[in-house]
């Protein structure tokens, strides 16, 4: 007997369950905890439960129709972009899903995936998971939490599905389109989600915190955190799940996951430690702020994302500098203009998220180096895949590609969430009435976060009286 | 002297505090209290049992004032502290027989 078939690697099946594993540990307790630790103290519970049940939210939606929205067969919607900008909807449910994993429309384009189609589907789920659970820190604080529970799924399907396909299904932005133009020779590059996650929820919870309206005056003036060190374990378990993150999205264990890797925590490391020399340097009060370390290290791992494999380490640092130097101004000097005034995005996904991606998207398109190779070939009529950005002599159009896809993402998205949210808000208050978002959690779940068993009078319905100890015999 | 005792709701603090520095009187003492009077406490579930919690998180806030002060305080704490619902809280006075300023030694209104 034989535990494998013979396009299975074990190596690389236990890898990408690993990195699968390590990116779900980010959503669950990675932002939960983080986000839990940072708002005010009446709101850990709402934090954490929304980030729980968005997590099983999209795993439901995923093995129903979104895997296959995703990452299946091409819908032909019409000509153009619509011939390849969502796969046709199917379950996995069911035992057909051992076979040997396949994206359709990549088939070809890079190695055959050496692990099953369950592996790839779990991988792809904790992605399109933690993408709600980040513009949860838009909209935390006052959000009807049944409307979370709407919103969730059919932004996933609606949105998430749309940007995954067209960047990573094999859909349009991942095409060349040389009939457009002779220079555009690659589609848009998005290692691991520097638009289909980072842009997407960072656009669409400014949308969303638009659409739902402000927390109450009181709590945005103080919205002090209730525990720095919870924050400090979910800022960890970002930082190093973020190896999961960008280590598996080759779909290999092989040299560029570990480039990708290492890529990954130099921009990271550099970007917090930029983060906090402007904060020293330049901000108000001239003294580093953990809080804003962890901004910054926030900002590192995003703008990375779009860039892991495709850059070298050197490009990495780059990327730490630049994104952590741009997010730190668009936090400090735009985050207070009138419009982010308006909008109350509770937690600044639009910069760490959004500007941060969109940042490490564009950089892509310069920083590129085509000596790192994605997938090698077979050193005859097959090349080795590598990607060129403008600083190594490629075509800047690359850049415009990038640009292009960056824009789709933040249209659609931004429609998307605008049309959910207006149509859900016929049915329910998106919005917590004043007299519950002034008590927060016990007001939602009759929960709170640090219970005091002093001022419980007791449990209601039951008795435990203290009996008398029994006399010891002898 | 006399020793003005609030038990206010936890949110008006800061407009508790704006309105006794407004009233002249710069200095006072806030703490995290719990406690009940007619507002009604309310129950906690945890893994599905459910728990009676009739203590309620209230502020406290006490300042000591020179007499001709107190009339200006009580108004200002009242104006502040008020929102029209039950819970809303409690304050009173209470004379105080003697007061040290502990750095200096002083004594009595000189050591407000």
């Amino acid at each position: 007997m034989n535990p494998y078939p013979d396009w299975l690697n074990p190596g690389d099946n236990a890898w990408q369950l690993m990195a699968a594993t390590l990116v779900g540990l980010m959503s669950v307790p990675g932002i939960a905890v983080l986000y839990g630790g940072i708002v005010q103290k009446k709101w850990a519970v709402n934090t954490m439960l929304m980030a729980f049940t968005g997590f099983s939210l999209v795993l439901v939606v995923w093995v129903l129709w979104g895997f296959k929205l995703s990452f299946g067969e091409p819908m032909k919607l019409g000509p153009g972009i619509l011939s390849s900008v969502i796969g046709k909807p199917r379950s996995i449910l069911g035992t057909d899903n051992t076979h040997q994993a396949v994206i359709p429309l990549l088939d070809g384009a890079m190695p055959k995936f050496r692990f099953s189609e369950s592996t790839l589907a779990y991988f792809q789920f904790v992605f399109a998971a933690i993408t709600p659970l980040l513009f949860l820190g838009s909209v935390i604080g006052r959000i009807n939490f049944k409307v979370w529970l709407i919103f969730v799924p059919l932004w996933s399907t609606l949105a998430y599905s749309v940007n995954a396909f067209l960047l990573w299904g094999g859909g349009w932005w991942a095409q060349a389109h040389p009939s457009i133009s002779s220079a555009w020779t690659t589609g848009a590059l998005d290692y691991s989600g520097g638009y289909v996650i980072h842009l997407a929820a960072g656009t669409s919870g400014f949308v969303a915190a638009a659409v739902i309206g402000p927390r109450l005056a009181r709590d945005r003036d103080r919205a002090v955190p209730n525990n720095l060190p919870l924050a400090a374990v979910g800022a960890g378990i970002l930082w190093l799940g973020w190896n999961g993150f960008n280590g598996g999205d080759p779909y290999f264990a092989g040299a560029n996951a570990s480039l990708a890797v290492l890529n990954t925590n130099l921009a990271t490391g550099v970007a917090l430690l930029t983060w906090v020399l402007w904060d020293i340097f330049a901000s108000r009060q001239r003294k580093p702020t953990f809080l804003g370390g962890i901004n910054g290290m926030i900002t590192g791992l995003v703008a990375i994302t779009p860039a892991a494999g495709f850059v070298n380490t050197f490009g990495a640092l780059i990327i730490g500098v630049v994104a952590s130097s741009l997010v730190w101004m668009s936090w400090n000097w735009l985050g207070r203009t009138r419009l982010f005034n308006k909008v109350d995005d509770a937690l600044g996904v639009i910069h760490t998220h959004g500007v941060a991606g969109l940042a490490g998207g564009l950089l892509v398109g310069v920083l590129a180096d085509p000596h790192v190779v994605e997938y090698l070939g077979n050193g005859a009529d097959v090349s080795d895949v590598t990607s060129a950005g403008w600083l190594w002599g490629h075509h800047p159009f690359q850049i415009l590609i990038q640009l292009g896809a960056a824009l789709n993402i933040i249209v659609w998205d931004a429609f998307i969430t605008f049309a959910l949210l207006k149509i859900i808000g016929l049915f329910m208050k998106l919005r917590l009435p004043d007299e519950v978002l002034e008590v927060g959690d016990i007001g939602v779940h009759d929960e709170e976060a640090y219970p005091d068993d002093a001022i419980v009078s007791g449990r209601v319905g039951a008795t435990f009286a203290d009996k008398p100890a029994e006399p010891v015999e002898g | 002297m006399k020793l003005i005792t609030a038990i206010v709701q936890p949110h008006t603090v800061a407009n508790v505090h704006t309105a006794v520095d407004q009233a002249g009187v710069h200095g006072l003492t806030f703490s995290e209290v719990k406690g009940y009077g007619r507002q009604k406490g309310h129950t906690e579930v945890y893994r599905g049992a459910e728990y009676q919690v009739d203590f309620i998180p209230k502020a406290r806030i006490d300042v000591v004032v020179e007499d001709d002060h107190v009339d200006a305080v009580v108004a200002a704490i009242l104006g502040a502290a008020h929102t029209g619902k039950i819970g809303d809280g409690k304050v009173w006075v209470t004379p105080v027989e003697s007061l040290i300023r502990v750095r200096t030694g002083e004594r009595g209104t000189d050591a407000l």
